[in-house]
Parts: structure tokens; C-alpha cells; sequence
């Protein structure tokens, strides 16, 4: 299968740079799936999570507050202002991940109700790992 | 000729001072190193940034009749109120570090009395505020602690208000004053002007990176959130790269104070010396004369 090359990065520095099987992301009008050889895109994302299939069918979750996201045929470049990874090696390390995402969250001073959906996202994310 | 315990006081109490500065100036190499790396790492987001902002305004600057609607993207050739942010350090003791920038905006405010525009002047850094109020310069707002430890959220929430002034009309530019990093040795003294948007850099590309599912009443939209997020990064960049630049400043100041240290202990040294030396001809000639005088 094809493969497309993803780059995340934050005004502190890359939080993602690697190759992924297919990508999901929270766009301004709804969730949309990028696999490789997508055409052009531009355009907005909203808070939610980012969900990166690899080549080993594993899924990494990063949770993102604001984005915006250029798509070529090859390369798919997300800039976000924050952003939390769901990752780790050790059930304390996803704990704490979990933690600092739930604290971008709140930082979100936002009634959007999108929110809850992404709370709740986020734990089942968190869940698959552990 | 100096009193010999008044040489030896100086002396060590020289070279004390070298041991402060010594210790400084490795504290500063630590830290600049850090700063640097997150400058760098953070340069990353910027290349991409101005170009997603180029884009778009590019293709709407290009493709729309009459150009880009957009109060951010508008040159205003006769301004009223003008909106300077200037970024100093928390702490001296680095050298011309705060001074330049100091500098530079004054020369700009005096540039903008001459043309009778207002300006309302925005501090960051405890010394350059300090310099200011000394000076008895109004300052339309103020925030310390914010150089020396950058931190997006507050730096966002400071420069917001800029943005919204400028988006309501009420101001009709934006600069941000800061001294930057620019190697170990050497810092760089930028004047940026973050608003208006500077249009004529973008240029019409190739319609190669085709937008197909955004129309362009998305496309202004999307503008103008980008435009937002554009300059409070501006702002966050201007921060770290500040800190990097203090530290590179203070870590230079701190190795020419040890080495003036080094050289003054080495001349208060040879005074001593002879000082010493002056004592002791003193002394024999005493006890000659006295010894002449008992014969």
C-alpha cells in the first residue's frame, strides 16, 4: 500500500515526522481521511484528534487545539498551536500523555459541544494502548 | 604608595567578582543553549507558516478583482495611530543587549512625532519599561516576565489586543521592536512591521497546488484566521528568539568581565609587589641610619 509522508509541527518544535498508512483529521466542516495520492487541499482544522495509521495498522492519536493543513499528492503538513501525542511505552507514561491532552482541552475556553466528543475520543485512544 | 593591605583587599575582592562572572557566563552557555534549540526547532513552523500564508493570499491577491480584501493585507499610507511592541530583557547585565533596542525605539518614536502620528507604546522586559517610565514616556501597556520565560499563551493574549485594535481600526500599524539571535557571538536588532501584512512578497504561483474543495469566500475566511495566528506566532517567535540573543549578550559580557578581572588582578598583583619591595628598602634604610647613628 501506498504510503504518504506526515509532517505535525507546533510553534515548539515537530511532534510528528514519518511516513503513515492513512491519516484523520478534524477539518472545520467534519472528520476527513487523507490517503496518499490525495489531491490539493487546504484548509482549517478545529479542535479533535488527529488519528495516524502506520504501516503496522498501529493508530497514534495526538490531540491538536488549532490547525491548519496543506495536503499534496505526496506530503501532508498539519500546523498546529498545541498539541498533545497519545503515546507511550508504559501504562504511567500513556497516563500522563492523557493528562497534559485533558489540560489543552481545558485551555480551550470553548462551549463547543465537539468537545466532549473529543474528551471522549481521547480515552478510548488511550484505552487502545494500554 | 598604596597601603599593602588595601592592595590585598582589592585584589581578592577582584578577584571574587571574576568567580561571579565566570560562573555566570557558564549559567548563560547552558541556557543559550537551550533557547537556541527552540528557536531552531521553532524556525521549522515559521518556513511553513509563511508559506501557507503566501499561498492563499498569493491566489486571492491574483485571482480576485480588486485584490485582497482584507484590512490585514492593506498598506495604510497616512497612518494616525501607530502600535510599537518592544521586547527587552528582565535582567542587565548583558551588555549593549537592552540598550539597542532601546534605542531603536525611540528613533522610531521620534520618526513618527515628526509626522504627528500617535503611538502607543507596548513593553515587554522589565528594563526597557524601567528605561521608559524613567524617562517619563507613557507606556499604553506593559508585561514582564514574559522575555525571560516565553510562554505562547500569554504572549498570544498580550499581542491580541493589538490585532483586534488594528482589525476595529482603531490603530494602523503594528512593529515589533526586538534584538535577535543571530550567532554565538553577534545579536541582530530587528524593526518588523507585523501589520499590515507586507503583500509584496507574495507572488502569483503556479496553479499547481489547486485548492479544489475550498471556494474563495472560504478562502478570505480562512485568511483571516491565519492572519491572526500569523502575527501572535510573529510575537512568540520574536520571544525566543530575544531570549537566545539576551543569553548569547550576557555570555559574551560575562567573558570580558572575567578577562578585564584576570588583567586587573595581574597589574594589582605587580603594584603589590612593589609596594612590598618599597617597604622593605624603607625598612633597611631605617635600621642602617639607626645602626650609623649608634656609632
Amino acid at each position: 500500500m501506498d504510503k504518504l509522508k506526515l509532517e505535525i509541527l507546533t510553534p515548539n518544535g515537530v511532534i510528528y515526522d514519518g511516513e503513515a498508512v492513512s491519516v484523520t483529521l478534524p477539518g472545520e466542516e467534519g472528520e476527513f481521511g487523507v490517503l496518499a495520492e490525495h489531491s490539493c487541499l487546504t484548509t482549517l482544522l478545529e479542535t479533535g484528534v488527529i488519528d495516524i495509521e502506520k504501516e503496522d495498522k498501529s493508530v497514534e492519536s495526538i490531540l491538536i487545539n488549532w490547525g491548519v493543513v496543506q495536503v499534496d499528492e505526496k506530503k501532508v503538513i498539519v500546523l498546529v498551536e498545541g498539541a498533545v501525542a497519545i503515546r507511550g511505552a508504559t501504562e504511567g507514561e500513556v497516563a500522563k500523555a492523557l493528562e497534559s491532552a485533558k489540560e489543552l482541552i481545558e485551555s480551550i475556553k470553548d462551549n463547543n459541544p465537539a468537545i466532549a466528543t473529543v474528551t471522549a475520543r481521547l480515552e478510548s485512544a488511550a484505552q487502545n494502548l494500554l | 604608595m598604596a597601603n599593602l593591605k588595601d592592595i590585598q583587599r582589592q585584589i581578592k575582592s577582584v578577584s571574587n567578582t571574576q568567580k561571579t562572572t565566570r560562573a555566570m557566563k557558564l549559567v548563560s552557555t547552558a541556557k543559550l543553549r537551550r533557547a537556541e534549540e527552540l528557536a531552531k526547532r521553532s524556525r521549522l513552523y515559521a518556513a511553513k507558516m509563511n508559506q501557507v500564508i503566501a499561498e492563499i493570499a498569493g491566489r486571492i491577491k491574483c485571482n480576485k478583482v480588486g485584490g485582497i480584501d482584507n484590512r490585514c493585507f492593506i498598506e495604510i499610507e497616512d497612518p494616525k495611530t501607530v502600535d510599537i511592541i518592544f521586547v527587552t530583557a528582565d535582567k542587565g547585565l548583558c551588555g549593549g543587549f537592552n540598550i539597542q533596542t532601546i534605542k531603536a525605539v525611540k528613533k522610531l518614536l521620534a520618526e513618527y512625532k515628526a509626522r504627528n502620528v500617535k503611538v502607543r507604546l507596548r513593553g515587554i522586559g522589565k528594563k526597557g519599561i524601567e528605561f521608559f517610565k524613567y524617562n517619563e514616556v507613557e507606556l499604553f501597556d506593559s508585561a514582564t516576565n514574559l522575555s525571560s520565560k516565553p510562554d505562547k499563551e500569554k504572549s498570544d493574549e498580550f499581542i491580541l489586543s493589538s490585532i483586534e485594535d488594528f482589525k476595529d481600526g482603531k490603530v494602523d500599524a503594528l512593529y515589533l521592536v526586538y534584538n535577535g539571535y543571530k550567532n554565538m557571538i553577534t545579536q541582530e536588532l530587528h524593526v518588523n512591521k507585523v501589520l499590515p501584512v507586507d503583500t509584496t512578497q507574495f507572488e502569483c504561483g503556479e496553479a499547481k497546488q489547486s485548492m479544489l474543495e475550498v471556494e474563495s469566500q472560504d478562502e478570505e475566511k480562512m485568511l483571516d484566521s491565519l492572519v491572526d495566528r500569523y502575527v501572535q506566532y510573529a510575537m512568540y517567535y520574536s520571544l525566543i528568539d530575544s531570549v537566545a540573543a539576551e543569553h548569547s549578550a550576557r555570555m559574551q559580557a560575562m567573558d570580558t568581565a572575567t578577562n578585564n578581572a584576570k588583567e586587573m588582578v595581574k597589574s594589582l598583583n605587580v603594584e603589590f609587589n612593589k609596594a612590598r619591595q618599597a617597604a622593605i628598602t624603607t625598612e633597611l634604610i631605617e635600621i642602617i641610619s639607626g645602626v650609623e647613628s649608634m656609632k
